[in-house]
């Protein structure tokens, strides 16, 4: 059965699909902006949805993934992919 | 016909780009002929380590003398290809690590090198990103990197400054002796002509002296480098392993540059064309070894370059045997840290200038066999 | 998983790619299908993410049938395997749920699909605008539209599909902005005869749309998109039959909270190219295709490339393309005499023949036009990655970059995560434009692994110093 499950995404707490991908769970969660482009600082969205443009990366518990390529699953902390400090 | 050069240079890396820009700059109408785009070989896709860990003792002066150069670029070069000063350090995990580690600085430090034994916690206050398993450390305050992929840039915008003649997408197919000149031939175009010759072709420096009938067997080596995508600040200096086989550093971009030396598959004919993935693994395990938090980067590409070595590991760098006006320069172990210096050494023995360290007579390593035909050209 | 052998890995499991295991299985090809998605099914047949009630599409029905002819088949399908690299004679190294692994078979076959391409226009980058092929991805798998109100917007097909989607989705389409004109579509008309259902399902889009109300505007062009403090507000104009925008061309202007937009599709070549394969430049599609014999095989020996990958031709010459490439492997491997494979394929050929002509007039509809580049600002984004605009490409060009390998180096356009399969058309179809040269001489960017960005810890896993293989020491 599908199940709406709570996960955050920089600490605001969110509602999806399990079984979502972490992109289109963000989207109808309301959150679009994904990151900010390292040389611009542009804001960023999932752009492909298929794994090729890397523009929805987030961090996942830690780790750096592709939001499109990630499935949902219940209490995840998702973070923006933004990278910080670092030079044009 | 147009008029011949002053003298033309085949082979538009580090080598063959220095040696024709303080040539041009010194009044010579010069030709610099590549069968592709400059510094798109070894010079455009090397690490860009300036450190001495790893270069061959014997060459440390030279290095030392390319590592200014290229902090310098901005003024000499006139453009600044990323150069950038950093500590430099080679660790050790086990104890045969540190027994190389000691034995090798010792040996460097002779030569020149300001290397001098750390241990781990002061290694660990230079880098503070370091692995604390580390049981020994080696510290040399000259090292640093260059972005290698701007090199072409920054020299194709000097080389036309200074007036020379680039001729990029021009595969020279053999050369000719005629009249006091040299006719290079190049597919599909008119031969060109000039009074001089400078042959720079890297790896295939084999193929172009036997254009000339000389035989200089040339070994071909694949180094695999791995780049990561932007990460936050994990690292500050130029890292290795006293074995060599790591080579480590950040950009200012937040990528992070993993070489070594380990090895791909490829020739001197199709190029580095594949990487070997048990060889990748290896490679980036060494560097997560030595930076932990390297963990949580992504590979985003690797690639492959192809380096060249002589049969006694040391440069070719002067005029060749027999031939008169005719000169040689590559072979150059970490050439592109020593590259802007070496190019300057032989535009000096050409231009009849006392050049500030010798040069590397490639007459030692000609072989008495017949050379190499044309149907050998790459 | 370490090292498997096999006769035959087929990388990616979309309609060719099923075709082609399943095909090659059946003759006796001890065969693994390798897919990075959870399911089989590629663009068009792709897989619902969850078991929300949605819509029963054709598309879901045949993709159905075609996930369980697989399981009924004896291929080995393995899912959420992310391919990344292809070496030796083969050797095809993927990332999965398990870690790396690996898997060595003499036979390949690369049925990898299409990407999208998307001519950037100022706006391109902010976060509501998709491409076309992600609303598709959005529609078919999660059963919602990318807003509550999405301007549509590009060139080709997947306009009206992506559309008629959002409105049965409960969606609102804002207008749908086709580069083509009511002429150009017509002109289709006699290569699309052959395909009547295809026909008649357009008409009913057409239908569809009228009814909600939708606004269509052909021969116009998305010419920015800007972000409001509610939404984004998206500007087209008419523009010729070149794609130039027409001087004193009213502009209008629509609010919205997302666009999908997209100009086309190309085939993906990162494998092919990794491979040095021969490739060609199509100058009808405006792609780069492999070059291809009957029985699609590469220049390379044991490596093969059906559907898109090769050229998009649609999703019917896909899964005859598979079968074909299945046969042809079974030749090579002597599990079929070549009577016996001639008889098989001869019938398949006169079917493909037929879609293929259907899909190359969808092909040309899909092909971007010049005035599109030439209509990208200077301060324009055009690699994503990293920021590249056409000024900063335009002045390496300038300087001496020709090539589009040269380009990179100069200005880190293609050097970012995607490795330029975002920018990498863009940024050759403006260098040729720059030189007035052409796409053969700007080239395509180099080949290499990894085909995807690797996880550094998911490709390590967790070691030991003394679990490292060290090559002997460098010499002092
Ligand atoms: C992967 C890798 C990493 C390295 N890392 C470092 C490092 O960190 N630090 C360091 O100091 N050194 C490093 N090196 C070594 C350094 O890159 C080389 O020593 C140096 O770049 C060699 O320069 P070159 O001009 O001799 O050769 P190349 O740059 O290879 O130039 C030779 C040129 O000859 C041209 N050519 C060939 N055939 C023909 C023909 N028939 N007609 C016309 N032109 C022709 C080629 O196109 C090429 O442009 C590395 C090398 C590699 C491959
Ligand atoms: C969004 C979209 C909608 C389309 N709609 C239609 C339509 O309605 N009708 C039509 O005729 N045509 C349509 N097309 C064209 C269509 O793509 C093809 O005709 C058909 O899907 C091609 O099949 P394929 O097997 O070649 O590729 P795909 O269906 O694209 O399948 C390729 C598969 O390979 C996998 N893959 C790729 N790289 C790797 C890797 N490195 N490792 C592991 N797996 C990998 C992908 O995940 C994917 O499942 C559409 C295309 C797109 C992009
Ligand atoms: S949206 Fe393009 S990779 Fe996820």
């Amino acid at each position: 059965m599908p199940q709406r499950v709570d996960f955050s995404f920089d600490g605001v707490p969110l509602t999806g699909w399990a079984g979502d991908n972490l992109a289109a769970a963000l989207m109808q969660a309301g959150t679009r902006r994904l990151r900010d482009s390292p040389r611009a600082g542009q804001a960023r969205g999932a752009f492909c949805l298929m794994g090729s443009c890397q523009e929805c990366i987030v961090w996942v518990d830690g780790a750096r993934r592709e939001a499109c390529r990630t499935t949902l699953h219940a209490g995840m902390a998702i973070r923006s992919g933004t990278i910080a400090d670092v030079a044009v | 016909m147009t008029e011949a050069f002053d003298v033309a240079v085949v082979g538009a890396g580090v080598m063959g780009a220095t040696t024709a820009l303080h040539l041009a700059r010194a009044g010579m109408r010069t030709a610099l002929i590549d069968r592709g785009a400059i510094c798109r070989e070894a010079s455009g896709v090397n690490a860009g380590t300036l450190t001495l860990h790893m270069t061959r003792a014997v060459l440390i002066p030279y290095a030392i003398r390319g590592r200014q150069l290229w902090l310098d670029a901005p003024d000499w070069l006139g453009m600044d290809a990323g150069a950038r000063a950093t500590p430099g350090l080679s660790v050790a995990f086990t104890p045969a690590e540190r027994d190389m580690l000691e034995h090798r600085a010792a040996a460097r430090r002779a030569e020149g090198a300001p290397i001098e034994l750390v241990t781990p916690a002061q290694a660990r206050a230079i880098e503070p990103g370091l692995n604390g398993d580390i049981i020994a450390a080696a510290h040399c305050a000259l090292d640093g990197h260059v972005t290698a992929y701007l090199t072409g840039r920054a020299y194709r915008r000097a080389l036309v400054a200074a007036g020379a003649t680039l001729m990029e997408q021009h595969p020279v197919a053999g050369i000719d002796r005629a009249g006091g000149q040299f006719a290079i031939r190049v597919a599909g175009q008119p031969a060109v002509r000039a009074r001089r010759l400078v042959l720079a072709g890297g790896v295939w420096l084999e193929a172009m002296l036997g254009w000339l009938g000389l035989h200089v067997p040339v070994k071909c080596l694949i180094n695999q480098l791995v780049v990561t995508e932007r990460m936050r600040p994990v690292m500050r200096s130029v890292l290795g392993i006293a074995n060599g086989l790591l080579s480590l550093k950040q950009f200012e971009n937040g990528t992070v540059l993993i070489g070594g030396g380990w090895q791909g598959i490829g020739d001197p004919a199709r190029g580095g064309v594949e990487a070997i993935p048990d060889n990748l693994i290896g490679n980036v395990r060494l560097a997560r070894a030595a930076i932990p938090a390297l963990a949580e980067g992504r590979v985003a590409r690797i690639w492959l370059g192809l380096e060249s070595e002589t049969a006694d590991a040391l440069p070719m760098i002067g005029p060749l045997p027999g031939i008169g006006d005719a000169y040689v320069i590559g072979c150059v172990h970490s050439g592109y840290t020593s590259g802007p210096f070496m190019g300057k050494l032989l535009a000096d023995h050409i231009l009849d200038r006392e050049p500030e360290l010798p040069l590397f007579d490639p007459a030692r390593l000609v072989q008495p066999q017949r050379a190499a035909t044309l149907e050998k050209t790459p | 998983m370490n090292g498997r052998a096999t006769d035959l890995v087929v990388v990616g499991a979309g309609p060719a790619g099923a075709a082609a295991a399943m095909q090659a299985a059946a003759l006796g090809v001890r065969t693994v299908l390798l897919e990075d998605e959870a399911a089989a099914g590629g663009q068009v047949y792709r897989a619902p993410a969850t078991t929300r009630d949605m819509a029963r599409s054709p598309e879901r029905r045949q993709g159905d049938a075609l996930r369980a002819a697989l399981a009924g088949s004896s291929v080995q399908v393995e899912h959420g395997q992310k391919v990344w690299s292809v070496s030796g004679q083969y050797r095809v190294d993927v990332l999965g749920p398990q870690g790396p692994g690996h898997w060595q078979a003499p036979a390949l076959i690369v049925a990898t699909g299409a990407l999208e391409r998307v001519v950037p226009f100022p706006g391109w980058t902010l976060p509501g605008v998709v491409g076309l092929a992600a609303a598709t991805i959005l529609l078919k798998a999660h059963g919602m539209a990318p807003g509550e109100r999405t301007l549509v917007a590009g060139a080709g097909p997947l306009l009206a599909a992506v559309a008629v989607g959002i409105v049965k989705a409960g969606g609102k389409v804002a207008a749908v902005v086709d580069l083509a004109t009511p002429g150009e579509w017509a002109a289709c008309l006699p290569a699309m005869a052959g395909r009547p259902d295809l026909l008649a399902r357009g008409a009913g889009w057409l239908a569809r749309l009228r009814l909600a109300g939708v606004p269509i505007l052909t021969g116009h062009a998305l010419a920015a998109v800007a972000a409001t403090p509610d939404g984004l507000r998206a500007t087209v104009q008419p523009v010729d039959s070149l794609g130039r925008p027409i001087p004193g061309g009213a502009a209008t202007s629509f609010e919205v909270d997302a666009v999908a937009v997209g100009h086309g599709l190309i085939p993906s070549t990162d494998v092919t190219r990794l491979l040095r394969v021969e490739h060609w430049f199509d100058p009808a599609s405006v792609t780069w295709r492999p070059a291809l014999d009957a029985g699609f095989r590469t220049t390379r020996a044991g490596v093969y490339v059906a559907g898109d990958g090769g050229g998009v031709l649609g999703v019917a010459a896909a899964g005859l393309q598979g079968r074909l490439a299945g046969l042809a492997v079974a030749l090579d491997l002597g599990r079929l005499s070549q009577v016996q494979h001639d008889a098989r394929a001869e019938k398949l050929r006169r079917k493909l023949a037929r879609a293929a002509r259907f899909g190359a007039a969808m092909a040309r509809m899909m092909a971007p036009r010049p005035g599109q580049f030439a209509a990208i600002p200077a301060d324009a984004i055009v690699c994503r990655c990293e920021d590249v605009t056409r000024a900063e490409i335009e002045e390496a060009a300038a300087e001496g970059a020709c090539e589009v390998n040269q380009l990179k180096a100069w200005t880190r356009c293609g050097m970012g995560p995607c490795q330029g399969r975002v920018c990498g058309d863009t940024a050759a179809a403006l260098l040729a434009q720059f030189h007035a040269s052409d796409r053969e001489t700007t080239g395509l960017f180099t080949g290499r692994t990894p085909l995807r960005p690797l996880p550094l810890d998911q490709l390590t896993g967790e070691y030991g110093y003394a679990d490292i293989t060290l090559p002997p020491p460098a010499p002092l």
